[in-house]
């Protein structure tokens, strides 16, 4: 971001507030249109939030983007539209991003694309690079990481570059904003047309394939005169490329050609199209069998020749040193696993201490002092009681405890994670990881949207796509809901800290709890294990792809801008949704406890209901109601457990029925819960439920929404509901033979 | 004479002859700057026989039976071991 990069070239950015407004998010109508392309992990996100000053998720692991992000910004008057296109390798369109990218490179009609390319990886970007100079003459190079370019010693010559290329090349560091200004102007001279490229196309193939290049490419041109490159779309064609087809089929590929969005071709006749397609499967036939590897490899070829012409030979690669010691250590044989087991404990510990004090201090005002002055304020309106009851102690205590009890941890947790994730340490995790996940019969990749489930499980399974085995997506999106998310934490720190941390010394608690915490954390990973090999050998049968992943360099996290955007994009993010499944329930909490018949209210007959269940599963009827009641939001399962207690034990505290409260200190839970029947194999089969059950209703959805099958998302729901009955119930009776 | 990356020794680089794997699967792998006739060099390998490979600067993590498929020739002149 400009306000905070520390420029050296300060005016260049001065001069540019001035004539680039950011407007935020995409207008509906754009005078330009930019696509933003490039491989996995190069900064196409940074400079995306760069130009337009949104704050797009970034991290250092290779497939963050997984859909389209769009943005805007004007410049000197004309409004200028972006789009952030997922990382590929190549546009094959082999897997879900490539598909997405390739697709919208060849039918979004983009006035330019921007490659954003690695400068210490030039010859593996240049592939793209050159794959899409086939398709568009509209391009601009960014080369971007100039610094690390530097730093390792790689050089590249970016004015050799662009005459190579044919197209402007403009070198940067996104991160510090520096040569951005110089992109913008040349994307827009590109899109506007004032600047004419010549693009570096493929020169001949091999002679068989050749021939059939040479026999089509006529034939493409005589249908859609006005494509840039025929021999691009005949290759296309002999590669039966189903986008491809259909785009002549449909008369669409001649809208392509021209990049402007007002100019339209009428569609040839249809006529001429089917000779086009009938053509491509004749001369299909005279391919040779090897015709795909030798397109590759040409391709290939290409881009190590140019790489080789532009990158300085002679200097000495001066090695990672430092990436190759660390990383020594974090996926060493012997302490990769301690240390990952460390990192993750000392990240919840720093988030069990540091939360405690905010999170008090925010009940206190909260509950303690705003909602007793709300009821006065009603009491003085006289306003009527089960109004002033459902909106106060229902909707607004229910929020003010979510609030209160979740905003603390997650700016403490989201800032930490998003701090390891900038350095490159995911993908460590995710090597030492894959041996255990292979066994599994799932993806290494799988570790990563393992993480991000940590965070929050609906985010978890949209970073799935970056999976490509649809086998091994469906695998990873079931057995998410095994990263114990941020919604649960809550509750389990708090039962950790009074039925856990309460047996140790007073010193030991908050360490006690914290390897509690860890502990279920762990077992939710095995449960993840577990479920995932269940599922590689019964429903989705298989065997685990071959795997290869790349292990990004660290990259010194950006302290400030990681407060900032994580703050604003997780924390708040994840508190709203909170808060607003925290308020309907709330409501209905107030209500069922406000109903009554036969002497008790709806609450008392529903817990009394399923007591005997709960007590079977060494929880009660109390506990399973709050898991009903909070099925939009687990973060409001302790305050329902607690005023359901209250309410259905006949115990002194809180403040009347249907009031949904916090007790005003650890202690007073712990007695409060304890008089209600509680018991340590209470506290414990309440972790382990909290762990092991359904999804919240956010990430049901996504998962439908990612799968569209009412079948898996079922299956997905159900599973660890399934899990958390069955261990809850073992624990609780192996808990009780012994004790007895 | 097939030699296969595993049987390489740790910090010796060598040249990638061929990758014995379906295009598909071969695909990842040439995107990710794995290609014949490239410098590959086995830095470390963890517990579970995954090899990590630098292959043009960059760091890559193979699952063993990956690896198993890369068909490797030794560099013999001086000249080519640099
Ligand atoms: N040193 C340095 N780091 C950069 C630069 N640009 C981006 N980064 C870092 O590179 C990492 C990847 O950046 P992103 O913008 O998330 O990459 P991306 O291309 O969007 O990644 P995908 O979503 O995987 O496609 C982040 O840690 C950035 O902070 C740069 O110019 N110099």
């Amino acid at each position: 971001m400009a306000s905070l990069a520390l420029d050296s070239c300060g005016s260049c950015a001065e001069h540019r507030t001035k004539s680039l407004v950011r407007l935020g998010l995409s207008p509906d109508r754009w005078d330009y249109l930019i696509a933003l392309a490039g491989n996995p992990n190069t900064g196409k996100s940074t400079v995306f939030n760069a130009l337009t000053g949104l704050r797009q998720h970034t991290g250092n692991w290779p497939g963050k983007t997984v859909v389209r992000a769009e943005g805007a910004f004007e410049h000197d008057g004309k409004r200028v539209k972006i789009v952030d296109l997922p990382g590929t390798y190549s546009l094959q369109a082999g897997s879900v991003d490539e598909e997405v990218a390739r697709d919208f490179v060849l039918f979004g009609r983009p006035d330019v694309t921007v490659v954003v390319v690695d400068a210490t990886r030039l010859e593996r970007n240049l592939n793209l690079v050159l794959q899409i100079l086939e398709i568009t003459d509209r391009v601009v190079v960014f080369l971007n990481l100039m610094d690390e370019a530097r730093r390792h010693g790689v050089a590249v010559d970016p004015v050799r570059l662009e005459k190579e290329l044919g197209v402007p090349v403009i070198p940067g560091v996104a991160r510090q904003d520096s040569g951005i200004d110089e992109l913008i102007s040349a994307a827009l001279d590109v899109a506007a047309g004032t600047r004419t490229t010549s693009p570096f196309r493929a020169g001949r193939y091999a002679p068989d394939v050749e021939r059939a290049v040479v026999g089509l490419a006529p034939v493409v041109e005589s249908v859609y005169p006005e494509v840039p490159n025929s021999r691009w779309v005949a290759l296309r064609l002999l590669n039966a490329d189903e986008a491809v087809q259909e785009a002549v089929r449909s008369g669409e590929l001649g809208q392509l050609a021209s990049g402007s969005q007002e100019a339209v071709h009428a569609p040839p006749p249809e006529a001429d199209r089917q000779r086009l397609l009938d053509a491509a499967t004749r001369w299909r036939w005279d391919l040779p069998t090897d015709f795909h590897d030798v397109v590759t490899q040409h391709s290939y070829d290409a881009a190590e020749e140019v790489a080789g012409r532009a990158q300085m030979t002679g200097l000495k690669r001066a090695g990672f040193a430092f990436d190759r010691k660390l990383d020594k250590a974090l996926t060493s044989r012997v302490f990769g696993f301690p240390l990952m087991l460390l990192i993750l404990a000392i990240v919840f510990w720093i988030t069990i201490e540091g939360a405690n004090v905010p999170s008090g201090m925010l009940a206190t005002l909260l509950i303690g002092t705003v909602h007793p002055w709300l009821n006065g304020v009603a009491a003085a309106a006289s306003v009527p009681w089960w109004l002033s009851g459902f909106v106060l102690d229902g909707v607004y205590l229910a929020t003010a405890w979510v609030i209160a009890v979740m905003l603390p941890p997650m700016a403490i947790f989201f800032p930490v994670f998003t701090l390891l994730e900038d350095f490159g340490y995911l993908p460590r995790v995710a090597f030492n990881l894959d041996a255990l996940f292979k066994k599994a019969g799932a993806h290494g990749k799988q570790a990563l949207t393992m993480c991000m489930g940590f965070g929050c499980n609906a985010a978890g399974v949209v970073a799935t796509r970056v999976i490509d085995s649809p086998r091994e997506r469906l695998i990873a999106i079931i057995t998410n809901n095994f990263s114990l998310c941020n919604g649960r934490w809550p509750t389990q720190i708090l039962i950790a800290t009074i039925f856990i941390g309460a047996l140790a010394p007073a010193s030991l608690g908050g360490l006690v709890s914290a390897a509690a915490v860890v502990g279920i954390a762990l077992l939710g990973i095995t449960m993840m294990f577990l479920s995932s090999w269940l599922l590689s050998r019964t429903v989705l049968r298989g065997e685990a792809t071959s795997f290869s992943l790349e292990l990004p360099p660290y990259r010194p996290p950006r302290i400030l801008q990681t407060l900032y955007t994580s703050i604003i994009d997780r924390t708040l993010i994840v508190l709203w949704r909170a808060v607003v499944f925290a308020a309907p329930a709330g409501a209905v909490i107030w209500l069922i406890a406000n109903i009554s018949f036969g002497g008790e209210s709806l609450a008392q007959h529903l817990v009394g209901w399923l007591n005997p269940v709960g007590l079977l599963l060494g929880l009660n009827g109390v506990i399973l109601l709050a898991y009903v009641v909070a099925i939009p939001a687990n973060e409001i399962v302790i305050p329902t457990v607690l005023m359901l207690t209250v309410l259905t034990g006949g115990l002194a505290g809180g403040s009347g029925a249907g009031v949904m409260f916090e007790a005003d200190s650890v202690g007073a839970t712990s007695e409060l819960l304890r008089a209600g029947g509680w018991t340590l194999l209470t506290g414990v089969n309440l972790m382990l439920f909290s762990l092991l059950h359904n999804p919240c209703s956010t990430t049901i959805y996504t998962i439908f929404q990612e799968t569209r099958s009412a079948k898996w998302t079922t299956l997905a729901t159900a599973l660890p509901l399934a899990m958390g009955f069955t261990v809850c119930f073992l624990v609780a009776q192996v808990w009780r033979l012994v004790a007895a | 004479m097939d030699l296969r990356l595993p049987s390489i020794p740790l910090r010796q680089t060598v040249e990638l002859v061929s990758i014995d794997l379906p295009a598909d699967q071969a695909e990842p792998l040439l995107e990710r700057g794995v290609l014949p006739g490239c410098r590959i060099c086995p830095v470390r390998s963890s517990p579970s026989g995954h090899a990590i490979v630098s292959v043009d600067g960059s760091l890559l993590a193979l699952r063993r039976e990956t690896a198993a498929c890369l068909c490797v020739r030794l560099l013999t002149s001086l000249q080519e071991v640099g």
